[in-house]
């Protein structure tokens, strides 16, 4: 079946949705390609991304039978682009720049746009409250989005144009077309005129806080971005201070003039509107790692996310532990940006007895490190995790090991201290469908004073392991060194 | 000119920047411990250990549970550059008591930037080269061996206090010496081992200099 077709394929009379066999036999000499639609979806959206730069609230309009198309909320916006008129010249300028063909139509509803951008050839791309319904009257019922059923029946009673369901009494209008499925004929209608709201879901929540700047000759390196950053960044701090707010997550989107958009974010652990901070992070965070392509023509900062100040402040006391705190915060902000979030990390205690788990490496981003739990016995500076495999003798089965073998090496043990035995938790489901098995901790020290933190895994004799024979014998594993 | 035979005290004031080395991979615990150790006891501040992902997997990861009340950042990078890098951020930010970096590589030059940013700082930074040959502008360069602790006083087949040995190799302004460090249970801290405990230490005046001094 024909998905989409080519300027040149339309003019030879073919139409999407025809057999291949059938399309063959009209052109032999026919050039197909299979349809991919997840790469139809993701080239979509990343002309959505682009598209942020006439709207903040861009929706996808994933219609099938290949009729996609984009939804940008203008309102209100129209007038930074020169008007109506303007803003869909521009659009179109810049889309056939970046090779994207278009149709573009500007409606008070989502519903008459998507409706004339598609059916209204030859009329004006401009509907206004005034002239909708009229615009509408002349389009085929196809432009109202219905479900090829619906449409067949409509059909059948001869309705052919929009204009058609104006002059017919709305209740007998509702009563033949019911909604089975999907929307029906007559909500399409309303929303279309605009009785009833439509709801778009955009690609990305609206930023609240943006600020934007563009140009007429692209920008082609990265020292450019880096000059225009501070302009953008004053006016979104001024955007903030406004409503005495400040920034934990930015954004900035480089838009491309060849149809795609780079970004770079940077993220802080407390709000804050430094502009001075700002820059810093953006700096380590690399702008290099913008992909400007053949230029950028428009630059966006973005607040993805914005919390009140004040409130924040209030939680310390004492100035010296709250100047402290604001240090060290600015710190994990700037080493996060450079070596990314997981690559600055502080231990989060976990409610477990299994060393491993009792104690999580997280990003550090946003945390306060805290000072290990003391409930523990001693326990290794460093440790292994996962752990190691250990070669072990033990004199009898239940005892602590008298040489062992780790890391192709054999140590003989002076003395030993243990078991600590750790039950499993078998609450916790492991992640591999193992069963974990009982552990015997030891504390043992070779013949040149090294020390060691080594576990049995299993028992001898009776133990729960779970289904299955035969039983796996009892390993030995080295999960730290001691001091 | 011979070393002073007399006892001197141990330097318990960390100098800005310090090397602790580790003669072989089974002392890197005890040089890890030294190295926390060179922090003030009064100071709050976290402590930022700046590794490699490779020396991590190779020595392991630092262990909150074992390190008494440590409040710990730890950096876990790709290139030695990048731990220099966060190493000298933290330093000169004041916002950590101490920071200790798993480097080997570092330069004569990029040794000097880290003291310096110490001293901006108010902090202390530990370098844990694999050797002691480059040239560095640390203050002292120690190295540290594990040692065979005394029995547990309450088991005589357990190992007792985590004990080890600090040499100082190189000292700027100061004299080398050798020094036993033993563990407090209860602080996690170092402190010199009781020179009457069970084996007499007598090493705890630096017993003459240890060779390649340059004091």
């Amino acid at each position: 079946m024909l998905h989409a077709l080519n300027p040149a394929a339309r003019a030879l009379g073919l139409s999407r949705g025809q057999g291949q066999a059938d399309a063959r036999a009209m052109v032999p000499h026919l050039l197909a390609q299979p349809a991919d639609p997840a790469a139809d979806a993701r080239a979509l959206t990343s002309l959505a991304e682009w598209a942020e730069r006439w709207s903040p609230s861009v929706s996808l309009d994933l219609s099938p039978d290949g009729l996609e198309g984009l939804f940008l909320d203008v309102t209100g916006a129209a007038h930074l682009f020169g008007g109506e008129t303007a803003l869909l010249e521009g659009m179109r300028a810049r889309l056939a720049e970046a090779g994207a063909p278009c149709r573009l139509a500007l409606a008070p509803t989502p519903g008459a746009a998507w409706a004339l951008a598609r059916y209204g050839e030859g009329q004006t791309p401009i509907a206004t409250e005034e002239t909708l319904r009229g615009l509408l009257a002349d389009l085929p019922v196809e432009a109202l989005r219905v479900d090829d059923r619906t449409l067949n029946a409509a059909r059948r009673f001869g309705l052919r144009r929009v204009g058609d369901l104006h002059v017919m009494p709305r209740a007998g209008l509702a009563r033949r077309f019911r909604e089975v499925d999907g929307v029906g004929l007559v909500r399409r209608l309303d929303q279309a005129l605009g009785f009833v709201a439509e709801a778009l879901t955009p690609l990305r929540p609206a930023p609240k806080y943006r600020a934007w700047e563009a140009w007429a000759e692209p920008l082609g390196d990265v020292a450019g971005v880096e000059a225009r950053l501070p302009g953008l960044a004053d006016r979104l701090a001024a955007a903030l201070e406004r409503d005495g707010r400040g920034a934990t997550a930015l954004t900035l989107t480089g838009f491309r003039t060849d149809g795609g958009t780079t970004r770079l974010s940077v993220r802080m652990g407390r709000p804050g509107r430094d502009v001075k901070i700002w820059l810093r992070l953006f700096r380590e965070a690399g702008p290099g790692r913008l992909d400007l392509g053949f230029g950028l023509d428009a630059l966006m900062l973005t607040a993805d996310a914005a919390e009140p100040l004040a409130a924040r402040q209030a939680v310390m006391a004492g100035e010296a532990e709250a100047r402290q705190g604001e240090d060290l915060a600015d710190l994990v902000d700037r080493l996060s940006a450079r070596l990314g979030e997981d690559g600055v990390l502080t231990p989060a205690p976990v409610d477990s007895w299994i060393p491993e788990r009792a104690e999580r490496l997280v990003p550090a981003l946003g945390r306060r490190p805290q000072t290990a739990s003391a409930d523990f016995g001693r326990r290794p500076v460093l440790l292994f995790d996962p752990p190691e495999p250990v070669e072990a003798i033990a004199e009898l089965p239940d005892h602590a090991p008298a040489r062992f073998t780790w890391r192709r090496v054999t140590r003989r043990v002076i003395r030993a201290d243990g078991p600590e035995r750790l039950s499993p938790e078998w609450w916790r489901p492991r992640s591999d469908g193992r069963r974990d098995r009982t552990r015997d901790y030891y504390r043992v020290e070779d013949e040149a004073g090294a020390r060691y933190w080594m576990f049995r895994e299993g028992q001898y004799g009776p133990d729960w392991t779970g289904p299955g024979d035969p039983r796996p014998a009892p390993s030995w594993w080295m999960h730290g060194v001691l001091p | 000119m011979l070393p002073s035979l007399a006892p001197h005290p141990f330097p318990d004031l960390p100098a800005p920047l310090e090397e602790a080395w580790a003669p072989a991979p089974r002392d890197v615990a005890a040089t890890f411990a030294f190295a926390l150790s060179r922090r003030p006891v009064d100071d709050a501040r976290p402590v930022l250990v700046a590794a490699t992902a490779a020396w991590l997997n190779e020595h392991g990861r630092p262990y909150g549970p074992g390190l008494g009340d440590v409040r710990l950042l730890l950096t876990r990078v790709r290139r030695e550059v990048d731990a220099l890098w966060a190493m000298e951020q933290a330093l000169r930010s004041g916002a950590v008591a101490l920071t200790v970096g798993a480097i080997h590589g570092a330069a004569l030059p990029q040794t000097r930037r880290l003291e310096f940013a110490a001293r901006q700082g108010g902090a202390t930074a530990l370098l844990l080269p694999r050797d002691l040959d480059g040239l560095s502008a640390a203050a002292r360069r120690w190295r540290i061996t594990a040692e065979s602790g005394a029995a547990d006083p309450d088991d005589p087949r357990a190992p007792g206090a985590t004990r080890l040995c600090a040499e100082l190799v190189r000292a700027r302004n100061g004299r080398p010496g050798r020094w036993t460090l033993e563990q407090d249970d209860e602080t996690h801290r170092l402190r010199l081992a009781d020179r009457l405990a069970d084996r007499g230490q007598a090493p705890i005046a630096g017993t003459g200099a240890p060779s390649g001094l340059a004091a």
